[in-house]
């Protein structure tokens, strides 16, 4: 019976580093969304000045390894503003997902017809409003596929946030397991619940992929 | 009566170029409100471009453009404003691929104009049935024929209430049997008092709708006539031979 | 396009630099409220009412998190006791060891508690403590050996294993070989303590020596007996570390850890978690 005791105690210590992992995850993946937008639109509607800046951020943030960024975020910038480790992290991991996320959207918007934006022009959008809600709508839905790839690692980089101090599920499972001494217990806990969360995410995916795709 | 006579559009010496290619070499043209101008020339004549000017989305490089008799070519027009007021109907149609035949002809009305989403709906629902599409309302453009596009982007330009209608080859990514729906629809206007530039070779259309043919080639009117004139005595060469290939074609065609 | 680039190239690398400059100012700043201009360290941990400790909580039994997450070990229950004497409130932060001390230079921790010892390389970085305790070497035999060890050169002339490049494997080529105790063939270096320690099981080496703690938790774990425990083959002890000249702090602590290691309030603390 101590074997099930212990898988127990085990499971249910790691398991709230589930709510972490998920908390970074989110975080990470809206501020990448943002970011990867709007560099995703410099990039492809920017002027020269806007397209290099755009340009800049996705060549050295996709050269840096994720780890160094969230490095230098928690220690250089949250220098100025006292962030916990979670925001820190969490804004860190989205700001090198965002890198990511322009580029997965730059292939969006390009693969918009360009008709699509003459049309919208022609009714009298400005270029703004046709982007909104012409162009981003459409583009969203083709760059669903990729997107849902950059999820499940985003959600697996969130492993990454440590470095700081966050305790998601992998360092809980480093805890447990320097305390019980079972790390094989321990670590294959952590990579059943990653399982779960992958599948669960990977489905919600397909589920929306499904549902809104762009027929043309 | 002068107000009855003013032009609803006037355009003076347009010259446009794209790079090293110049495409309009000083075109002039004046449209009376209610005119059916039917634009025929061979491919590279400058006939889109022309309509793409007219709108603005590529302004010209040079000379002049009013509309109801505002200069919209003068410094500090807002291009938007003045799209809402030209209508455009595109070759390939250019239905937004992401919404409905309802919601492609309801973005405008909601975005652009406005509009609640009650009063849009209403209006949208309006102007589908004047193309008679209300049963495709709901239907995505990839469920709808080549004409039911069109139709629905007749739909989609009327719905912002506009002041004249372009229409860029409205018929010739359709197949045959289809082009009939959409000539139509554009007939109907035409009975209806809209002002409209038609690029088209649909010389039916244009003997029975046109209230004048406009010859372009090389970047300038060659001729232009009512479409007696124009089909039956050209008075240029030109003219006459580019008109009997096409009537040629129409009804070898059919 | 071509221009922009190389502004924009300008304007990151102006960035960097302007970070680099402002690292090199005294990073004692957070966590806690500006403090007042002048004020040391001691006084801004006063201020603010606590004192933000990072650990790595991987170590036990020094540093570990119970089933209820709570910090436990001897340098969690000494840096409490620290917190009373000093009249603050002690905020424990996990972090990798790794980022332990990057953490304490960019001013995200008051103090470093995490059996660390204080190298020159660190000591390049951080400022230490005294040591709270004495780094403890373990020699361990198998169950059924019959060695008998009452002092570190009692080993000699036995197979000994120890850990590659480490302050055990130096003191055994320097008191045991150099000195002609131990032939040199007799001294087994290993990647790993727990390999030794499979060996010294199986009768294929006689001795292991090691860290003290370590050895103990290894000896449960394969059987092996521990003949001696020293500190005369280890060096240094264990500090807390604190940011580089924070010269009240380190007076007040000095102070408060020569205090209980007088008063035995270590003392009582180790064995309270098992320690030597």
């Amino acid at each position: 019976m101590d074997f099930v005791q212990n898988l127990v105690t085990t499971f249910n210590f790691i398991l709230q580093g589930v709510w972490v992992t998920i908390g970074v995850t989110l975080v990470a993946l809206s501020v990448g969304l943002v970011f990867g937008v709007a560099m995703a639109m410099a990039r492809v509607y920017g002027n020269s000045f806007l397209q290099a800046v755009a340009a800049v951020y996705s060549v050295i943030v996709r050269a840096v390894p994720v780890v160094v960024i969230i490095f230098i975020l928690f220690f250089v910038i949250a220098r100025f503003v006292n962030l916990s480790p979670f925001w820190a992290g969490s804004l860190a991991l989205g700001f090198a997902s965002g890198a990511y996320q322009s580029e997965i959207f730059r292939g969006a918007f390009q693969a918009v017809p360009p008709g699509q934006m003459i049309a919208a022009r022609a009714i009298g959008m400005s270029k703004l409003q046709a982007i909104q809600s012409i162009i981003l709508p459409q583009a969203v839905r083709l760059a669903l596929p990729a997107w849902g790839n950059e999820a499940t690692l985003v959600l697996k980089d969130s492993t990454l946030v440590f470095v700081v101090g966050v305790p998601e599920i992998l360092r809980r499972a480093q805890q447990v397991s320097a305390r019980t001494l079972e790390p094989f217990m321990a670590f294959s806990v952590a990579m059943l619940l990653y399982l779960i969360l992958t599948l669960v995410t990977t489905q919600v995916l397909q589920w929306f992929e499904r549902r809104y795709r762009l027929q043309m | 009566m002068s107000t009855a006579t003013a032009p609803i559009l006037r355009i003076e010496n347009i010259h446009k170029s794209f790079g090293e290619t110049r495409v309009l070499t000083g075109i002039s043209l004046t449209v009376q409100p209610q005119e059916v101008v039917v634009l025929v020339g061979p491919s590279g004549s400058g006939k889109s471009t022309l309509l793409r000017c007219i709108n603005l989305l590529s302004p010209p490089d040079s000379g002049r453009i009013w509309l109801e008799e505002q200069e919209i070519t003068a410094p500090g027009v807002n291009p938007d404003k003045v799209r809402q007021r030209i209508g455009m109907v595109f070759q390939d149609f250019n239905l937004f691929n992401h919404l409905t035949a309802l919601g492609n002809v309801m973005i405008g009305l909601t975005k652009v104009r406005k509009m609640s989403k009650k009063e849009a709906h209403d209006l949208a629902m309006f102007e589908l049935e004047r193309v008679g599409l209300v049963d495709r309302a709901h239907h995505y453009p990839a469920q709808l024929s080549g004409g039911q596009k069109q139709r629905v982007a007749i739909a989609r330009a009327l719905g912002m209430d506009p002041h004249m209608m372009l229409f860029d080859e409205p018929t010739s990514a359709l197949d045959p049997e289809l082009t009939g729906e959409v000539l139509e629809v554009m007939q109907q206007l035409a009975r209806e008092g809209m002002t409209m530039i038609v690029v088209s070779h649909e010389m039916g259309f244009a003997r029975q709708v046109a209230s004048r043919v406009v010859f372009m080639e090389g970047g300038v009117v060659v001729e232009e006539g009512t479409p007696t004139q124009m089909f039956e005595q050209p008075v240029h060469e030109r003219t006459r031979v580019f008109l009997r290939k096409i009537a040629d074609m129409d009804s070898g065609g059919r | 396009m071509k221009k922009h680039i190389v502004m924009s190239m300008l304007l990151i690398a102006a960035l960097l630099a302007l970070s680099a400059c402002t690292a090199v100012q005294p990073a004692a700043q957070q966590p806690g409220a500006a403090p007042a201009e002048g004020s040391g360290k001691l006084a801004q941990i006063k201020a603010a009412g606590k004192i933000v400790v990072g650990t790595s909580a991987d170590y036990p039994p020094y540093e570990s998190i119970d089933a209820d997450g709570n910090f436990v070990g001897f340098d969690m229950d000494l840096i409490r006791a620290i917190g009373e004497r000093l009249g603050v409130e002690v905020e424990i932060q996990d972090m990798p060891f790794d980022s332990l001390i990057a953490a304490l230079q960019e001013g995200k921790l008051d103090a470093v508690i995490a059996a660390m010892q204080a190298t020159a390389e660190r000591e390049e970085k951080v400022d230490f403590t005294i040591p709270y305790r004495m780094t403890k070497d373990a020699f361990a035999a198998a169950q059924n050996s019959t060695l008998v060890m009452e002092k570190p050169e009692d080993a000699a002339g036995h197979s000994i294993g120890v850990q590659t490049g480490t302050v055990q494997e130096r003191w055994v080529q320097e008191n045991l070989v150099a000195t002609g105790l131990t032939p040199a063939d007799k001294v087994f270096s290993y990647e790993r303590a727990d390999q030794a320690a499979l060996d010294v099981a199986n009768g294929r080496i006689e001795l292991l020596l090691m860290d003290a703690e370590p050895a103990m938790e290894l000896a449960k774990q394969t059987g092996l007996k521990i003949l001696l425990i020293t500190e005369s083959t280890a060096e240094g002890g264990k500090s807390i570390a604190i940011p580089k000249g924070a010269s009240d702090l380190k007076a007040e602590l000095d102070r408060i850890i020569q205090e209980m290691l007088e008063d035995g309030t270590i003392q009582r603390i180790q064995e309270a978690n098992g320690l030597p």
